[in-house]
């Protein structure tokens, strides 16, 4: 191909107004042995083209195991569950099934219970308050410590 | 009953493996590491083989292919600059002193340089025209940009790295 020719389609190229076909033209120049001085300058562009064309993915692609082997999983996780709903179900009806004597025997045993616990929490209070008594014994007590020191001080001062 | 319009691996591979290596490559051109590009073929490939039923009624599958490709590799890049990641070149140590860029001794070396440092809009238009060699409507589904700013990203990609080829070599010469 003339020198001129290529010159025009470089000018186009650079411009984005080139074909594929003629970028091809302009590759296959620039990968040629024979490129004049003046253009030597271009070819690393295309020579660079071309070797990122080649470049492959190298390392292998994984794909999850096929469609049997994502439905048993798929089951299996359905039959744990159903399992565990089963298990569930049985214990809450057992609890159900007391007598109406029984029943009423629970109802008294949790009122019993109910009764005892207010009963020792208002124990807790009065305990909490013969502490105070004790606390304002203490207090009374330092007060005398007081009365003493005065007076030894009064016995100095005389 | 489903399983029969669903893709069966095989079928799924023969669709898609041809266009792999395209997609690492754009891949690599937008996150520079061959490991980030790896990873990121790897996601696509799940993504469609999720979706491999509905496969079939795409037109143009390995242009949905470089569509995902594309967004799953900028919403990377999004993400590394909002944690502040710095993007660290796998091939060489990039440096905004122009002496050494001139420096540097294989001219091939500095076009992929260049081309790694282009804005991504161009670096893909770039990647997909002159590299993979598509029709400028295929670049214009995949990217979802019209053609005249197909070409006008084209030609200043193309512009820059001739720029700097020029630069080179007036240096190599004085």
């Amino acid at each position: 191909m003339e020198l001129a020719k290529i010159e025009t389609l470089l000018e186009a190229y650079f411009e984005g107004n080139t074909t594929l076909q003629e970028e091809t033209q302009l590759q296959a120049f620039f990968a040629s042995a024979d490129v004049p001085t003046h253009l030597e300058p271009y070819a690393p562009l295309f020579v660079g083209l071309k070797i990122s064309r080649d470049e492959q993915l190298v390392k292998p692609l994984v794909l999850p195991k096929t469609n049997n082997r994502s439905n048993f999983w798929k089951w299996s996780i359905a039959a744990t569950i159903a399992v565990i709903l089963g298990v569930f179900g049985f214990l809450y009806f057992q609890d159900d099934g007391l007598t109406k004597e029984q029943q009423e025997a629970l109802m008294a045993y949790n009122k019993a219970k109910e009764a005892m616990l207010l009963l020792s929490e208002n124990l807790n209070k009065g305990a909490s308050k013969i502490t105070y008594i004790q606390a304002f014994e203490e207090g009374t007590s330092t007060l005398g410590l007081v009365n003493q020191f005065t007076e030894t001080k009064n016995q100095f001062f005389k | 009953m489903l399983e029969l319009t669903i893709m069966k691996q095989s079928e799924f591979l023969t669709t898609v493996l041809p266009f792999k290596d395209k997609l690492y490559r754009l891949a690599k051109r937008l996150l520079v590491s061959s490991e980030e590009a790896e990873d990121a073929v790897q996601e696509v490939f799940l993504k469609l083989w999720k979706g491999r039923d509905r496969m079939e009624t795409y037109k143009n599958p390995e242009a949905f292919a470089m569509t995902m490709t594309k967004n799953y590799c900028l919403d990377r890049l999004k993400s590394k600059q909002a944690s502040n990641l710095k993007i660290v070149h796998s091939n060489y140590q990039h440096s905004d002193n122009l002496q050494r860029k001139v420096e540097l001794q294989d001219g091939v070396d500095l076009v992929f340089q260049i081309m790694d440092q282009l804005p991504e809009k161009q670096r893909m238009v770039l990647q997909l025209r002159d590299v993979e060699q598509f029709e400028f409507y295929e670049i214009s589904e995949m990217l979802d940009l019209n053609e005249t700013a197909i070409r006008v990203n084209l030609s200043r990609a193309r512009k820059t790295i001739r720029e700097e080829l020029i630069k080179k070599y007036n240096y190599g010469i004085s």
